[in-house]
Protein backbone atom coordinates (compact mmCIF):
# COMPACT_ATOMS: atom_id res chain seq x y z
CA UNK A 1 0.00 0.00 0.00
CA UNK A 2 1.60 3.39 -1.06
CA UNK A 3 1.49 6.37 0.71
CA UNK A 4 -0.51 7.83 -2.19
CA UNK A 5 -3.47 4.71 -2.14
CA UNK A 6 -2.90 5.58 1.45
CA UNK A 7 -4.37 9.53 0.86
CA UNK A 8 -7.24 8.61 -1.24
CA UNK A 9 -8.47 5.96 1.24
CA UNK A 10 -8.24 8.39 3.83
CA UNK A 11 -9.66 11.11 1.59
CA UNK A 12 -12.98 9.03 0.11
CA UNK A 13 -13.08 7.95 4.48
CA UNK A 14 -13.30 11.49 5.71
CA UNK A 15 -15.00 13.15 2.62
CA UNK A 16 -18.03 10.33 3.18
CA UNK A 17 -18.46 11.09 6.75
CA UNK A 18 -18.94 14.89 6.16
CA UNK A 19 -20.79 14.05 3.62
CA UNK A 20 -23.19 12.22 5.75
CA UNK A 21 -23.16 15.46 8.42
CA UNK A 22 -23.87 17.63 5.12
CA UNK A 23 -27.30 16.04 4.36
CA UNK A 24 -28.37 16.56 8.00
CA UNK A 25 -27.54 19.99 7.54
CA UNK A 26 -28.66 20.68 4.57
CA UNK A 27 -32.18 19.02 5.49
CA UNK A 28 -32.60 21.33 8.28
CA UNK A 29 -32.07 23.91 6.27
CA UNK A 30 -34.35 23.24 3.53
CA UNK A 31 -37.23 22.31 5.84
CA UNK A 32 -36.23 25.65 7.91
CA UNK A 33 -36.05 28.20 4.72
CA UNK A 34 -39.40 26.17 3.45
CA UNK A 35 -41.48 26.48 6.70
CA UNK A 36 -40.63 29.92 7.21
CA UNK A 37 -43.90 30.98 5.38
CA UNK A 38 -45.88 29.55 8.12
CA UNK A 39 -44.12 29.94 10.96
CA UNK A 40 -43.98 34.03 10.21
CA UNK A 41 -47.64 33.92 9.19
CA UNK A 42 -49.37 31.39 12.19
CA UNK A 43 -46.70 32.55 14.91
CA UNK A 44 -47.21 30.84 18.46
CA UNK A 45 -51.28 30.13 16.72
CA UNK A 46 -49.20 26.89 15.54
CA UNK A 47 -49.39 25.66 19.35
CA UNK A 48 -53.34 24.79 18.75
CA UNK A 49 -55.89 22.47 18.28
CA UNK A 50 -57.60 23.65 15.06
CA UNK A 51 -55.90 22.69 11.62
CA UNK A 52 -58.24 23.67 8.20
CA UNK A 53 -56.15 24.71 5.48
CA UNK A 54 -58.77 26.39 3.69
CA UNK A 55 -59.15 28.85 6.44
CA UNK A 56 -55.42 29.46 7.18
CA UNK A 57 -55.68 27.94 10.61
CA UNK A 58 -52.51 25.54 11.52
CA UNK A 59 -52.64 24.06 14.71
CA UNK A 60 -50.41 21.31 15.70
CA UNK A 61 -50.61 20.15 19.04
CA UNK A 62 -52.48 16.85 18.44
CA UNK A 63 -49.98 15.75 16.02
CA UNK A 64 -47.66 16.52 18.38
CA UNK A 65 -49.17 14.68 21.32
CA UNK A 66 -50.19 11.57 18.75
CA UNK A 67 -46.79 11.41 17.62
CA UNK A 68 -45.62 11.69 21.21
CA UNK A 69 -47.93 8.96 22.64
CA UNK A 70 -48.13 6.43 19.83
CA UNK A 71 -43.87 6.71 20.57
CA UNK A 72 -44.37 6.22 24.08
CA UNK A 73 -46.71 2.92 23.51
CA UNK A 74 -44.34 1.54 21.25
CA UNK A 75 -41.39 2.01 23.84
CA UNK A 76 -43.23 0.75 26.94
CA UNK A 77 -44.15 -2.24 25.02
CA UNK A 78 -40.70 -2.86 22.88
CA UNK A 79 -38.08 -2.02 25.29
CA UNK A 80 -38.75 -4.71 28.10
CA UNK A 81 -39.64 -7.24 25.40
CA UNK A 82 -36.51 -6.24 23.47
CA UNK A 83 -33.86 -6.21 25.93
CA UNK A 84 -35.44 -9.79 27.48
CA UNK A 85 -35.25 -11.19 24.14
CA UNK A 86 -31.52 -9.93 23.84
CA UNK A 87 -30.66 -11.15 27.02
CA UNK A 88 -32.29 -14.75 26.50
CA UNK A 89 -30.52 -15.08 22.95
CA UNK A 90 -26.92 -14.10 24.31
CA UNK A 91 -26.65 -15.63 27.21
CA UNK A 92 -29.38 -18.09 27.82
CA UNK A 93 -29.75 -20.03 25.04
CA UNK A 94 -27.07 -22.29 23.35
CA UNK A 95 -24.56 -20.69 21.49
CA UNK A 96 -25.27 -22.99 18.17
CA UNK A 97 -29.01 -21.50 18.19
CA UNK A 98 -27.79 -17.89 18.50
CA UNK A 99 -27.28 -17.07 14.46
CA UNK A 100 -31.01 -18.82 13.83
CA UNK A 101 -33.03 -16.98 16.15
CA UNK A 102 -31.28 -13.71 15.49
CA UNK A 103 -31.89 -13.77 11.37
CA UNK A 104 -35.28 -14.83 12.37
CA UNK A 105 -35.69 -11.57 14.16
CA UNK A 106 -33.99 -9.60 11.78
CA UNK A 107 -36.14 -10.51 9.32
CA UNK A 108 -38.86 -8.72 11.04
CA UNK A 109 -36.78 -5.90 10.39
CA UNK A 110 -36.84 -6.55 6.53
CA UNK A 111 -40.67 -6.50 6.14
CA UNK A 112 -42.18 -3.32 4.63
CA UNK A 113 -43.84 -0.93 7.03
CA UNK A 114 -46.80 -0.84 4.38
CA UNK A 115 -47.35 -4.65 4.77
CA UNK A 116 -47.36 -3.90 8.39
CA UNK A 117 -49.88 -1.80 7.92
CA UNK A 118 -51.70 -3.66 5.60
CA UNK A 119 -51.95 -6.61 8.23
CA UNK A 120 -52.62 -3.88 10.72
CA UNK A 121 -55.91 -3.25 8.85
CA UNK A 122 -57.29 -6.66 8.16
CA UNK A 123 -56.65 -8.04 11.32
CA UNK A 124 -55.31 -6.18 14.44
CA UNK A 125 -57.59 -3.67 14.34
CA UNK A 126 -60.62 -5.65 14.38
CA UNK A 127 -59.01 -7.71 17.06
CA UNK A 128 -58.82 -4.65 18.95
CA UNK A 129 -62.02 -3.05 18.36
CA UNK A 130 -63.65 -6.56 19.40
CA UNK A 131 -61.36 -6.59 22.52
CA UNK A 132 -62.61 -3.20 23.98
CA UNK A 133 -65.72 -3.06 22.15
CA UNK A 134 -64.82 -0.06 20.26
CA UNK A 135 -66.71 1.59 17.65
CA UNK A 136 -63.75 1.18 15.52
CA UNK A 137 -60.40 -0.15 15.95
CA UNK A 138 -58.08 2.56 14.11
CA UNK A 139 -56.93 4.00 17.47
CA UNK A 140 -53.64 5.16 18.97
CA UNK A 141 -53.29 2.23 20.75
CA UNK A 142 -53.66 0.06 17.81
CA UNK A 143 -50.99 1.87 16.12
CA UNK A 144 -48.50 2.31 19.28
CA UNK A 145 -48.82 -1.60 19.44
CA UNK A 146 -48.01 -2.15 16.03
CA UNK A 147 -45.23 0.28 15.92
CA UNK A 148 -43.80 -1.68 18.95
CA UNK A 149 -43.72 -4.88 17.03
CA UNK A 150 -41.45 -2.97 14.26
CA UNK A 151 -38.79 -1.25 16.17
CA UNK A 152 -38.22 -4.49 18.36
CA UNK A 153 -35.69 -6.02 15.99
CA UNK A 154 -34.10 -2.95 16.24
CA UNK A 155 -33.52 -3.11 19.86
CA UNK A 156 -33.27 -6.77 20.13
CA UNK A 157 -30.38 -7.07 17.77
CA UNK A 158 -28.75 -4.10 18.67
CA UNK A 159 -28.94 -4.75 22.44
CA UNK A 160 -27.96 -8.55 21.52
CA UNK A 161 -24.47 -7.40 20.31
CA UNK A 162 -24.08 -5.14 22.72
CA UNK A 163 -23.92 -8.01 25.33
CA UNK A 164 -22.30 -10.96 23.41
CA UNK A 165 -19.92 -8.09 22.88
CA UNK A 166 -18.73 -8.26 26.00
CA UNK A 167 -15.52 -10.14 26.82
CA UNK A 168 -15.50 -13.60 28.54
CA UNK A 169 -13.53 -12.75 31.20
CA UNK A 170 -15.93 -10.51 32.79
CA UNK A 171 -18.36 -13.62 32.81
CA UNK A 172 -15.66 -15.56 34.63
CA UNK A 173 -14.87 -13.51 37.01
CA UNK A 174 -18.01 -12.90 38.19
CA UNK A 175 -18.86 -17.25 37.79
CA UNK A 176 -15.42 -16.38 40.21
CA UNK A 177 -16.91 -14.91 43.16
CA UNK A 178 -19.58 -17.08 43.40
CA UNK A 179 -22.62 -15.02 41.50
CA UNK A 180 -25.59 -16.46 40.11
CA UNK A 181 -26.17 -16.36 36.53
CA UNK A 182 -29.29 -13.97 37.49
CA UNK A 183 -26.64 -11.47 39.56
CA UNK A 184 -24.05 -12.02 36.58
CA UNK A 185 -26.22 -10.71 34.11
CA UNK A 186 -27.79 -8.01 36.51
CA UNK A 187 -24.50 -6.68 38.38
CA UNK A 188 -22.03 -7.01 35.53
CA UNK A 189 -23.67 -7.27 31.98
CA UNK A 190 -26.02 -5.02 32.14
CA UNK A 191 -24.34 -2.43 33.16
CA UNK A 192 -21.40 -2.67 30.68
CA UNK A 193 -23.51 -2.87 27.75
CA UNK A 194 -25.39 -0.09 29.24
CA UNK A 195 -24.83 2.69 26.58
CA UNK A 196 -24.80 0.46 23.56
CA UNK A 197 -28.32 -0.92 24.78
CA UNK A 198 -29.26 3.01 25.12
CA UNK A 199 -28.18 3.62 21.53
CA UNK A 200 -30.23 0.51 20.53
CA UNK A 201 -33.49 1.99 22.14
CA UNK A 202 -32.87 5.65 20.58
CA UNK A 203 -32.61 4.02 17.09
CA UNK A 204 -36.03 2.42 17.85
CA UNK A 205 -37.04 5.67 19.12
CA UNK A 206 -36.39 7.68 15.86
CA UNK A 207 -38.06 4.77 13.74
CA UNK A 208 -40.58 5.13 15.91
CA UNK A 209 -41.04 8.89 15.76
CA UNK A 210 -40.45 8.97 12.12
CA UNK A 211 -42.88 5.90 10.90
CA UNK A 212 -45.23 6.50 8.50
CA UNK A 213 -47.36 4.07 5.99
CA UNK A 214 -48.41 1.78 8.73
CA UNK A 215 -49.24 4.56 11.35
CA UNK A 216 -51.24 6.10 9.03
CA UNK A 217 -53.49 3.41 7.63
CA UNK A 218 -54.28 2.71 11.57
CA UNK A 219 -54.34 5.78 13.46
CA UNK A 220 -57.67 7.14 12.25
CA UNK A 221 -56.06 10.54 10.72
CA UNK A 222 -58.17 12.94 13.12
CA UNK A 223 -56.51 16.04 14.34
CA UNK A 224 -57.95 15.81 17.93
CA UNK A 225 -56.66 15.17 21.45
CA UNK A 226 -58.82 12.38 23.33
CA UNK A 227 -60.84 13.14 26.29
CA UNK A 228 -58.76 12.74 29.12
CA UNK A 229 -55.74 12.71 26.86
CA UNK A 230 -54.63 9.50 28.51
CA UNK A 231 -57.78 7.91 26.71
CA UNK A 232 -55.46 5.88 23.60
CA UNK A 233 -58.18 3.60 22.70
CA UNK A 234 -59.17 6.83 19.95
CA UNK A 235 -57.81 7.88 16.84
CA UNK A 236 -55.57 10.20 16.58
CA UNK A 237 -53.07 11.76 14.26
CA UNK A 238 -49.33 12.14 14.17
CA UNK A 239 -47.22 14.04 12.52
CA UNK A 240 -46.03 11.78 10.15
CA UNK A 241 -49.28 10.42 9.45
CA UNK A 242 -50.90 14.56 8.29
CA UNK A 243 -47.62 14.39 5.91
CA UNK A 244 -48.87 11.76 4.36
CA UNK A 245 -52.04 12.45 3.83
CA UNK A 246 -51.81 16.23 3.15
CA UNK A 247 -48.61 17.03 1.37
CA UNK A 248 -50.20 15.71 -2.53
CA UNK A 249 -53.09 17.96 -1.84
CA UNK A 250 -51.26 20.77 -1.31
CA UNK A 251 -49.90 23.35 -3.90
CA UNK A 252 -45.79 23.76 -4.05
CA UNK A 253 -45.66 27.12 -2.66
CA UNK A 254 -48.67 27.73 -0.97
CA UNK A 255 -48.78 28.50 2.88
CA UNK A 256 -50.67 24.80 3.14
CA UNK A 257 -47.47 23.27 1.79
CA UNK A 258 -45.47 25.61 4.03
CA UNK A 259 -47.21 24.50 7.22
CA UNK A 260 -46.90 20.48 6.46
CA UNK A 261 -42.81 21.64 6.08
CA UNK A 262 -43.21 23.14 9.56
CA UNK A 263 -44.84 20.34 10.88
CA UNK A 264 -41.68 17.78 9.61
CA UNK A 265 -39.28 20.68 10.58
CA UNK A 266 -41.18 20.02 14.94
CA UNK A 267 -40.43 16.70 14.30
CA UNK A 268 -37.23 17.08 13.14
CA UNK A 269 -36.63 19.16 16.32
CA UNK A 270 -38.20 16.48 18.60
CA UNK A 271 -36.01 14.17 17.17
CA UNK A 272 -33.21 16.32 17.86
CA UNK A 273 -33.37 17.53 20.87
CA UNK A 274 -34.58 13.64 22.64
CA UNK A 275 -30.86 12.35 20.76
CA UNK A 276 -29.04 15.46 22.56
CA UNK A 277 -30.57 14.70 25.87
CA UNK A 278 -29.92 11.40 26.29
CA UNK A 279 -26.32 11.06 24.77
CA UNK A 280 -25.87 14.10 27.13
CA UNK A 281 -27.13 12.21 30.12
CA UNK A 282 -25.16 8.71 29.70
CA UNK A 283 -21.87 10.66 28.60
CA UNK A 284 -20.19 10.66 31.31
CA UNK A 285 -20.17 6.59 31.85
CA UNK A 286 -17.24 5.70 30.06
CA UNK A 287 -17.70 2.83 26.54
CA UNK A 288 -16.11 -0.45 26.90
CA UNK B 1 -12.99 -10.03 -12.07
CA UNK B 2 -13.79 -11.87 -15.66
CA UNK B 3 -16.38 -14.11 -13.78
CA UNK B 4 -18.45 -11.45 -13.16
CA UNK B 5 -17.92 -9.19 -16.17
CA UNK B 6 -21.84 -10.51 -17.01
CA UNK B 7 -23.55 -8.22 -14.33
CA UNK B 8 -22.43 -5.36 -16.77
CA UNK B 9 -24.32 -6.87 -19.08
CA UNK B 10 -27.40 -6.27 -16.92
CA UNK B 11 -28.15 -2.73 -17.87
CA UNK B 12 -28.11 -2.97 -21.48
CA UNK B 13 -30.17 -6.25 -21.20
CA UNK B 14 -32.53 -4.19 -19.67
CA UNK B 15 -32.08 -1.27 -22.53
CA UNK B 16 -32.57 -3.67 -25.05
CA UNK B 17 -35.94 -4.86 -23.47
CA UNK B 18 -37.55 -1.65 -22.97
CA UNK B 19 -39.22 0.22 -25.92
CA UNK B 20 -38.15 4.21 -25.59
CA UNK B 21 -40.35 4.70 -28.34
CA UNK B 22 -43.46 4.68 -26.59
CA UNK B 23 -45.37 8.01 -25.70
CA UNK B 24 -45.96 7.92 -22.25
CA UNK B 25 -49.44 9.55 -21.09
CA UNK B 26 -50.33 10.12 -17.39
CA UNK B 27 -53.16 10.95 -15.40
CA UNK B 28 -54.20 11.00 -11.95
CA UNK B 29 -56.57 12.27 -9.53
CA UNK B 30 -59.59 11.43 -7.68
CA UNK B 31 -60.11 7.09 -7.14
CA UNK B 32 -63.93 7.97 -8.24
CA UNK B 33 -62.57 8.26 -11.68
CA UNK B 34 -59.63 6.04 -11.45
CA UNK B 35 -61.76 2.18 -12.64
CA UNK B 36 -63.22 4.52 -15.63
CA UNK B 37 -60.24 5.78 -16.93
CA UNK B 38 -57.68 2.46 -15.85
CA UNK B 39 -59.90 0.70 -18.06
CA UNK B 40 -60.19 2.77 -21.23
CA UNK B 41 -56.71 3.17 -20.63
CA UNK B 42 -56.20 -0.57 -21.20
CA UNK B 43 -57.91 -0.87 -24.24
CA UNK B 44 -56.84 2.12 -25.70
CA UNK B 45 -53.19 0.48 -25.44
CA UNK B 46 -54.88 -2.42 -26.92
CA UNK B 47 -55.30 -0.34 -30.29
CA UNK B 48 -52.21 1.87 -30.24
CA UNK B 49 -49.25 0.06 -28.52
CA UNK B 50 -46.82 3.09 -29.07
CA UNK B 51 -48.82 4.30 -26.13
CA UNK B 52 -48.44 4.33 -22.80
CA UNK B 53 -50.51 5.73 -20.20
CA UNK B 54 -49.69 5.50 -16.53
CA UNK B 55 -52.80 6.07 -14.31
CA UNK B 56 -52.63 6.73 -10.71
CA UNK B 57 -54.32 7.59 -7.41
CA UNK B 58 -54.41 10.40 -4.92
CA UNK B 59 -57.73 12.21 -5.14
CA UNK B 60 -59.30 15.38 -7.13
CA UNK B 61 -56.55 17.33 -5.07
CA UNK B 62 -53.46 15.73 -6.04
CA UNK B 63 -54.65 15.62 -9.48
CA UNK B 64 -55.24 19.24 -10.02
CA UNK B 65 -51.80 19.72 -8.36
CA UNK B 66 -49.67 18.22 -10.73
CA UNK B 67 -51.57 19.97 -13.90
CA UNK B 68 -51.14 22.42 -12.21
CA UNK B 69 -47.50 21.92 -11.92
CA UNK B 70 -47.64 20.81 -15.18
CA UNK B 71 -46.32 17.23 -14.15
CA UNK B 72 -48.57 15.11 -15.59
CA UNK B 73 -50.49 15.27 -19.02
CA UNK B 74 -54.19 14.43 -17.38
CA UNK B 75 -55.75 15.02 -14.04
CA UNK B 76 -58.79 12.93 -12.82
CA UNK B 77 -60.95 15.16 -10.48
CA UNK B 78 -64.70 14.69 -9.60
CA UNK B 79 -65.04 17.98 -8.03
CA UNK B 80 -64.82 21.56 -9.24
CA UNK B 81 -61.13 23.69 -9.06
CA UNK B 82 -61.15 26.01 -6.41
CA UNK B 83 -60.52 29.63 -7.41
CA UNK B 84 -57.80 29.36 -4.97
CA UNK B 85 -56.30 26.51 -6.91
CA UNK B 86 -56.58 28.75 -10.12
CA UNK B 87 -54.99 31.51 -8.77
CA UNK B 88 -52.13 28.93 -7.48
CA UNK B 89 -51.26 28.25 -10.63
CA UNK B 90 -51.32 31.32 -13.22
CA UNK B 91 -49.10 29.42 -15.71
CA UNK B 92 -52.00 26.87 -15.85
CA UNK B 93 -55.04 27.34 -18.31
CA UNK B 94 -56.69 24.30 -16.97
CA UNK B 95 -59.70 22.96 -19.18
CA UNK B 96 -62.26 20.80 -17.94
CA UNK B 97 -63.65 17.62 -19.78
CA UNK B 98 -66.66 16.09 -18.03
CA UNK B 99 -66.90 12.58 -18.87
CA UNK B 100 -69.81 10.93 -16.85
CA UNK B 101 -72.34 12.10 -13.81
CA UNK B 102 -72.51 10.45 -10.37
CA UNK B 103 -74.07 10.83 -7.50
CA UNK B 104 -72.51 11.23 -3.94
CA UNK B 105 -74.52 9.00 -1.77
CA UNK B 106 -74.29 8.79 2.62
CA UNK B 107 -73.95 4.85 3.43
CA UNK B 108 -74.06 3.00 6.35
CA UNK B 109 -73.11 -0.46 7.83
CA UNK B 110 -75.42 -3.38 6.61
CA UNK B 111 -76.21 -3.96 10.37
CA UNK B 112 -77.75 -0.42 10.47
CA UNK B 113 -79.24 -0.83 7.27
CA UNK B 114 -81.12 -3.45 8.11
CA UNK B 115 -82.08 -2.28 11.66
CA UNK B 116 -84.15 -0.12 9.13
CA UNK B 117 -82.46 3.11 8.74
CA UNK B 118 -82.82 3.22 5.11
CA UNK B 119 -83.26 7.25 4.52
CA UNK B 120 -82.11 10.21 6.15
CA UNK B 121 -83.00 14.04 5.62
CA UNK B 122 -79.99 16.50 4.76
CA UNK B 123 -80.97 17.93 8.21
CA UNK B 124 -80.16 15.10 9.94
CA UNK B 125 -76.65 14.12 7.98
CA UNK B 126 -75.90 17.56 8.78
CA UNK B 127 -76.33 17.20 12.27
CA UNK B 128 -74.35 14.15 12.18
CA UNK B 129 -71.86 15.53 10.85
CA UNK B 130 -71.66 18.44 13.21
CA UNK B 131 -71.89 16.29 16.04
CA UNK B 132 -75.13 17.27 17.56
CA UNK B 133 -76.42 13.09 16.77
CA UNK B 134 -74.07 11.04 18.17
CA UNK B 135 -75.90 7.69 18.73
CA UNK B 136 -77.90 5.61 16.14
CA UNK B 137 -80.70 5.70 18.66
CA UNK B 138 -81.72 9.52 18.37
CA UNK B 139 -82.68 8.42 14.13
CA UNK B 140 -85.06 5.30 15.73
CA UNK B 141 -81.84 2.82 14.81
CA UNK B 142 -80.05 0.69 17.15
CA UNK B 143 -78.22 1.90 20.23
CA UNK B 144 -74.94 2.56 19.01
CA UNK B 145 -72.64 5.52 18.46
CA UNK B 146 -72.22 6.52 15.22
CA UNK B 147 -68.71 6.06 13.70
CA UNK B 148 -68.66 9.39 11.45
CA UNK B 149 -66.47 8.58 8.58
CA UNK B 150 -64.95 12.05 7.21
CA UNK B 151 -62.93 12.33 4.41
CA UNK B 152 -59.71 13.99 3.38
CA UNK B 153 -60.34 17.99 2.70
CA UNK B 154 -59.15 18.05 -0.59
CA UNK B 155 -61.34 15.06 -1.85
CA UNK B 156 -63.80 15.65 -4.24
CA UNK B 157 -66.59 13.32 -2.67
CA UNK B 158 -66.52 15.89 0.50
CA UNK B 159 -66.05 19.11 -1.58
CA UNK B 160 -69.37 18.00 -3.01
CA UNK B 161 -71.32 16.03 -0.15
CA UNK B 162 -70.25 19.15 2.07
CA UNK B 163 -71.49 21.99 -0.25
CA UNK B 164 -74.90 20.36 -0.08
CA UNK B 165 -75.01 19.11 3.68
CA UNK B 166 -72.89 22.12 5.68
CA UNK B 167 -73.27 24.65 2.74
CA UNK B 168 -69.30 25.11 2.91
CA UNK B 169 -67.41 22.97 0.80
CA UNK B 170 -64.25 22.88 3.19
CA UNK B 171 -66.68 23.14 6.09
CA UNK B 172 -65.23 21.61 9.39
CA UNK B 173 -66.96 18.23 10.57
CA UNK B 174 -66.75 18.63 14.38
CA UNK B 175 -68.79 15.11 14.45
CA UNK B 176 -66.48 13.20 12.63
CA UNK B 177 -64.35 9.98 14.14
CA UNK B 178 -62.04 9.03 11.21
CA UNK B 179 -60.46 10.58 8.53
CA UNK B 180 -60.15 8.37 5.81
CA UNK B 181 -58.81 8.89 1.92
CA UNK B 182 -59.22 7.07 -1.18
CA UNK B 183 -63.23 5.29 -1.80
CA UNK B 184 -62.17 1.36 -1.12
CA UNK B 185 -60.11 2.61 2.11
CA UNK B 186 -63.45 4.11 3.26
CA UNK B 187 -65.18 1.26 2.08
CA UNK B 188 -63.16 -1.03 4.10
CA UNK B 189 -63.53 1.10 7.27
CA UNK B 190 -67.25 0.55 6.44
CA UNK B 191 -67.45 -2.64 6.19
CA UNK B 192 -65.57 -3.50 9.41
CA UNK B 193 -67.49 -1.68 11.27
CA UNK B 194 -71.23 -2.46 12.24
CA UNK B 195 -72.02 1.31 13.26
CA UNK B 196 -70.61 3.17 10.45
CA UNK B 197 -71.74 6.41 8.52
CA UNK B 198 -69.78 7.61 5.46
CA UNK B 199 -69.84 9.04 2.30
CA UNK B 200 -68.82 7.64 -1.22
CA UNK B 201 -69.65 7.97 -5.03
CA UNK B 202 -72.82 5.45 -6.03
CA UNK B 203 -70.20 2.85 -7.60
CA UNK B 204 -68.93 1.60 -4.53
CA UNK B 205 -71.64 0.35 -3.04
CA UNK B 206 -72.31 -3.20 -2.24
CA UNK B 207 -73.99 -5.80 -0.05
CA UNK B 208 -71.96 -4.64 2.88
CA UNK B 209 -71.84 -0.92 2.08
CA UNK B 210 -75.49 0.35 1.89
CA UNK B 211 -76.43 3.41 0.34
CA UNK B 212 -79.49 5.15 1.68
CA UNK B 213 -82.32 7.48 0.07
CA UNK B 214 -81.94 10.92 1.47
CA UNK B 215 -85.86 12.59 2.36
CA UNK B 216 -86.20 15.87 0.66
CA UNK B 217 -87.61 18.55 2.52
CA UNK B 218 -91.17 18.22 1.23
CA UNK B 219 -91.31 14.60 2.41
CA UNK B 220 -90.54 12.96 -0.92
CA UNK B 221 -87.94 9.99 0.04
CA UNK B 222 -85.35 9.76 -2.94
CA UNK B 223 -82.97 6.87 -3.92
CA UNK B 224 -79.79 6.79 -5.08
CA UNK B 225 -80.46 5.09 -8.33
CA UNK B 226 -79.02 5.77 -12.05
CA UNK B 227 -83.02 6.96 -12.99
CA UNK B 228 -82.31 9.73 -10.53
CA UNK B 229 -79.28 10.51 -11.67
CA UNK B 230 -80.00 10.66 -14.95
CA UNK B 231 -83.52 12.92 -14.24
CA UNK B 232 -81.61 15.04 -11.70
CA UNK B 233 -83.94 14.20 -8.29
CA UNK B 234 -80.80 13.15 -6.27
CA UNK B 235 -79.48 15.97 -4.64
CA UNK B 236 -75.81 15.49 -4.50
CA UNK B 237 -74.85 14.62 -8.00
CA UNK B 238 -71.63 15.90 -9.51
CA UNK B 239 -69.80 15.42 -13.17
CA UNK B 240 -66.96 13.70 -13.07
CA UNK B 241 -63.94 15.56 -15.30
CA UNK B 242 -61.14 15.38 -16.77
CA UNK B 243 -58.29 18.12 -16.62
CA UNK B 244 -55.86 19.17 -19.08
CA UNK B 245 -53.45 22.53 -18.94
CA UNK B 246 -54.61 24.21 -22.44
CA UNK B 247 -56.86 22.31 -24.95
CA UNK B 248 -55.87 18.96 -25.20
CA UNK B 249 -53.31 18.33 -28.60
CA UNK B 250 -51.96 14.76 -30.01
CA UNK B 251 -52.49 11.49 -28.44
CA UNK B 252 -53.84 13.18 -25.12
CA UNK B 253 -56.91 14.31 -27.13
CA UNK B 254 -57.10 11.00 -29.29
CA UNK B 255 -57.29 9.55 -26.01
CA UNK B 256 -59.72 11.68 -24.27
CA UNK B 257 -61.89 11.33 -27.50
CA UNK B 258 -61.61 8.08 -27.11
CA UNK B 259 -63.44 8.25 -23.69
CA UNK B 260 -66.08 10.49 -24.96
CA UNK B 261 -66.71 7.98 -28.20
CA UNK B 262 -69.67 5.82 -27.97
CA UNK B 263 -66.96 2.84 -26.91
CA UNK B 264 -65.75 4.78 -24.03
CA UNK B 265 -69.08 5.92 -22.41
CA UNK B 266 -69.73 2.42 -22.01
CA UNK B 267 -67.24 2.10 -19.86
CA UNK B 268 -68.26 4.88 -17.90
CA UNK B 269 -71.53 2.99 -17.53
CA UNK B 270 -70.30 -0.12 -16.93
CA UNK B 271 -68.85 1.60 -13.87
CA UNK B 272 -72.31 2.59 -12.68
CA UNK B 273 -71.72 5.84 -13.41
CA UNK B 274 -74.14 8.00 -15.86
CA UNK B 275 -72.90 8.39 -19.46
CA UNK B 276 -72.63 12.11 -20.30
CA UNK B 277 -74.86 11.66 -22.89
CA UNK B 278 -77.90 10.98 -20.94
Amino acid sequence: MSAFQNSIGRGYVVSSTYLSIAIVLVIFIVLFISSYDAFSTVGWKIFTLEWNPSKDKFGVLSMIYGTLSVTFIALLIAMPLGVLTAIFISEILPEKFRLYFKSAIELLAGIPSIIYGLIGIAFFSGWVSSLFELATGRTILTAGILLSIMVLPTIITLSEDALHNIPKKYREASKGLGLYPFETITKTLLPIAKNDIIGAILLALGRALGETMAVMLLIGSIDRIPDPFYNFLAPGQTITSKLGREIGESAFGSLHFSALNAIGFLLLLIVITLTIITQFYFKKEDRL
Amino acid sequence: MKKNLWIFCIPFLFIACSNNNKTVINASGSTTVLPVISIAAEQFMKTHPDVKIIVNAGGSGVGINQVGAQQIEIGMISRNITEKEIAQYPNTNFVVIPIGRDAVVPVVSSEIYDAGIKSLSIEQLAKIYRGEIANWKELNGPDKDILVIDKEAARGTRHVFMEIVLDDKEAEAAGADLVLGANNEEQTAIVQSDAALGILSNAWMNKDVKGIAIIMPNGEIIEPTLANIINGKFPIIRDLDLITNGEPTGITKEFIDYILSAEGQKIVEENEYVSISK
